[in-house]
């Protein structure tokens, strides 16, 4: 009370902000609630039926057939958004069209656009996006425009194996024993790019997850034997140290360090560690045992 | 002095230990750069125990007599800690913390580590003091055959699938090993708060010794007597930054205490620049350093456009692409995705009364303005996206682009009314020059790196030349300046002063370059990605 007292003014001007705030942050609730309704309703066979019959009719008067128009319109594009979603899902890699906002773009702003849904911790993460467009004179080979990979996913080298530039007349003489092999580089082959960056898309994702669950579970079970049995030591910290999360290092409560190396797909290519004395071998045989992949290493922290 | 008996020039780096005169002006002025909260700070970390080794400040040890001493020296580290501690809280002036650190606790010297630190820690404090330049690792093609290695030069490796791996200290490593034996460095490698990058600082000295000579102010006074500058007056530093899980390097200008010329630190910059691709080499794996023609005073943004996010390859109005926003885009989200700037305009209500006001034809003046200056904004939104935000601490401080194409083809629309007002709001100055002053210009000594580097992405592809030689090409250069260039034109379009559809992708900062080429409006040799 001696507070309130003190500045009357202020508390209720503070209630109030507090009253406005809870107050927004339901009527944002309440907007988001309603939008996910009407989506539901305006796709729902019956609506739609109805609406349909209500336009076919036109027995109504003017203004109500504007509205019946605009619902169904409404309806149309909503049933087109869930279709989209649905392939989005679905297929995981799709393609859009994306006009260039530059007004000095190639082939008058015309790009192919290509979507990948990845998953990661049973969500769908934001899409990575690679853009297309054909800048080449006189042919319709495609070129990586812009795009939204992250540099640890090497898009240049998938560019230049699957998606080569037209060969200029220049370059003809360079070598005639490659002649043959370059022909068959010309050809651009969209899918095989797709599906290749795709699968590094995705396995790079299930890098980063397998090492953030492993950071997890080393998290948990140095909590949970902390106090009561210090004698085996644990590993304190482990973490990706290189830009395609395929080198681990791990760190042991006694000063020993580690480094595992994997592979694309996530299997254990060699491991490494360093005790006081030299090369602890030792300790990669207990956490490693006789597993392949580094899935397996996750019972290695439960079982503890 | 025994440590002179055991000076012999060596190739190895200079210890972290190694003790610096606090006469020396270049060490003192080290220290005085730094505000009074950041020296306490920092010196509070020196008097750590882990960080004896390193910094030890001068203790009473019993033997000597320190009664007639204005700063006398303090039992044991935990009374020192408390004396700076004391300072923290109360207030005073920096010349105070300086002059105890110099003539009290670290009379002997303070380490190159202790160095390091308040250079470091001038950068955390100061973040727009260094000049970044952005470079790209390449991999260069292993030659065939140890012919093939000798005759031709090395070949970027288009298709490679590696991405190179930076580690501290095999890096560190390497690159003395490229370190010529005439000069000293010491290095420090530190990781900034907040930024996802390894921070390295080379200090360079011109010495072949290790030891306490190679920054000794007294035993070259004493051996050359006329010398009045010594080693450590010449010394240099220059940055790297190695952002995390991302193929570029960041190079910083080259800082020197003393007087240097400018040649001199531009040599010094070549050298590192060499060396680096080698100590990040291995066999059978070798890179180059590739200029990405991006240079800025702040790092956000270069982390933004050359980092380990989505953004590199989609700047401009390709953010939304990007975005880390809140939007969310998963497939499974059933609602409708909303046309930007709908959400956020609380009068949307009143917006739709205007429409159908308009559509009855009883347009008033205001209305009018208002929906002008929504759809600029809309235009706005559209040609840049979420980037290019006033408020989003990625601001370039400088853009030269020099505009290639002929005068009749892409020059047209392109008025000079629209350039003056860019003038005036950017606070900045533009040049243009045609082709008869850059020749007259060019003969007159150096010229600056602005121009080199234009000269390069002007040579950078040499397809489609010929063609219309008959147009008249006016060489005409564009320079921007300003606190945040892009941000500021972002600006000029929402207010409806810069056409937002005509206006050329690269004044949107889409390309991620501070310097280009313009030939048919777009950058040159960026044809998309730049990849």
């Amino acid at each position: 009370m001696s507070s309130r007292n003190e500045s009357p003014d202020l508390s209720i001007a503070d209630q109030l902000d507090e009253e406005i705030a809870s107050l927004r942050a339901q009527v944002e609730s309440l907007k988001k609630e309603l939008k996910i309704q009407t989506s539901t309703l305006m796709v729902s066979d019956p609506t739609r039926k109805l609406l349909q019959d209500r336009s076919k009719k036109r027995t109504v008067n003017s203004l109500d057939s504007g509205h019946v128009a605009e619902l169904l319109k409404k309806s149309d594009e909503q049933v087109a958004h869930q279709q989209q979603c649905l392939y989005r899902s679905c297929t995981s890699i799709t393609a859009l069209k994306i006009r260039d906002p530059d007004p000095n773009a190639v082939d008058s702003g015309n790009v192919l656009g290509l979507r990948f849904e990845v998953m990661s911790k049973a969500r769908f993460v934001r899409p990575y996006y690679v853009m297309l467009n054909r800048p080449y004179p006189n042919s319709r080979h495609l070129r990586v425009h812009r795009h939204t990979v992250p540099p640890c996913v090497p898009l240049a080298g998938l560019a230049s194996r699957h998606l080569p530039a037209p060969k200029t007349s220049k370059g003809g003489a360079d070598n005639d024993a490659d002649d043959d092999d370059e022909l068959q580089q010309q050809q651009q082959d969209l899918p095989r790019f797709a599906r290749a960056l795709r699968r590094e898309l995705v396995r790079y994702q299930n890098r980063v997850g397998i090492i953030g669950d492993l950071q997890k579970a080393a998290e948990l079970s140095s909590h949970q034997t902390s106090g009561s049995d210090a004698d085996a030591a644990m590993i304190q910290n482990l973490g990706p140290v290189d830009a395609e999360a395929k080198q681990i290092s791990f760190e042991w409560s006694d000063g020993k360090s580690g480094r595992l190396i994997i592979d694309d797909d996530g299997r254990i290519v060699k491991m490494a560690v360093q005790g006081e004395n030299g090369r602890d071998r030792g300790a990669v045989r207990e956490l490693i045992g006789g597993n392949v992949h580094i899935e397996k290493l996750m019972g290695q922290f439960e079982g503890t | 002095m025994a440590r002179l008996s055991v000076s012999v020039p060596t190739t190895a780096r200079l210890p972290s230990s190694l003790p610096v005169e606090t006469s020396n002006n270049a060490a003192v002025k080290l220290l005085n750069r730094l505000s009074r909260p950041s020296l306490l700070s920092m010196v509070l970390d020196w008097l750590d125990p882990s960080n004896q080794a390193l910094c030890p400040p001068l203790l009473q040890d019993g033997e000597e007599d320190y009664e007639d001493d204005f700063y006398p020296p303090a039992s044991s580290l935990e009374e020192l800690r408390e004396i700076y501690s004391d300072m923290q809280q109360r207030k005073g002036s920096k010349r105070e913390v300086v002059d105890r650190i110099v003539e009290g606790d670290w009379r002997k010297g303070v380490t190159l580590y202790q160095l390091a630190m308040a250079d470091v820690q001038y950068l955390y404090d100061h973040p727009g003091s260094l000049k970044w330049t952005a470079y790209k690792f390449q991999r260069l093609k292993t030659p065939s055959s140890e012919d093939a290695a000798e005759q031709q030069a090395q070949k970027p490796d288009s298709g490679s699938m590696d991405i190179p791996r930076f580690h501290p200290s095999t890096f560190v490593q390497n690159l003395q090993a490229e370190v010529l034996p005439d000069v000293k460095a010491h290095y420090n490698l530190d990781r900034p708060p907040g930024m996802p990058l390894w921070l390295l600082r080379i200090f360079i000295l011109d010495s072949p010794y290790n030891t306490g000579l190679a920054a000794s102010h007294r035993t070259a006074s004493n051996r050359a007597a006329a010398a009045a500058t010594t080693s450590f007056d010449a010394s240099r530093t220059i940055y790297i930054a190695f952002p995390d899980a991302s193929p570029h390097v960041y190079l910083s200008n080259s800082q020197s205490t003393g007087a240097t010329t400018a040649g001199e630190s531009k040599s010094l910059r070549t050298l590192v620049v060499e060396g680096i691709p080698k100590a990040m080499s291995r066999p059978r794996e070798r890179y180059a350093l590739r200029p990405t023609n991006l240079t800025t005073r702040n790092l956000a943004e270069l982390l933004h456009v050359r980092g380990a996010g989505r953004a590199n390859a989609a700047g401009g109005g390709w953010s939304i692409y990007a975005g880390d926003d809140k939007r969310t885009e998963s497939p499974l989200n059933p609602a409708l995705p909303t046309p930007p700037l709908s959400d956020e305009d609380p009068s949307e209500e009143l917006a739709n009364g205007a429409r159908k006001k308009r559509a009855l034809s009883i347009r008033t003046t205001h209305d009018k303005y208002r929906l002008e200056a929504k759809r600029a904004r809309l235009v706005a939104q559209a040609r840049f996206g979420d980037s290019a935000k006033a408020d989003d601490a990625k601001g370039i401080e400088r853009v030269d682009i020099l505009v290639e194409d002929s005068f009749s083809a892409a020059g047209g629309h392109r008025g000079g009314g629209r350039r003056g007002v860019e003038d005036e709001e950017e606070e900045g100055e533009e040049e243009m020059d045609n082709d008869n002053s850059l020749q007259l210009k060019k003969p007159k000594g150096r010229r600056s790196g602005v121009d080199l580097a234009l000269d390069r992405a002007q040579e950078g592809d040499d397809d489609d030349v010929g063609g219309d030689t008959w147009a008249w090409k006016p060489k005409i250069r564009l320079t921007f300046h300003g606190s945040h260039v892009f941000a500021g034109i972002r600006q000029l379009v929402e207010a409806g002063i810069v056409e937002g559809e005509r206006m050329p992708g690269w004044m949107t900062g889409e390309e991620g370059v501070t310097i280009g080429a313009v030939r048919y409006g777009r950058i040159r040799g960026h044809k998309g990605s730049g990849l």
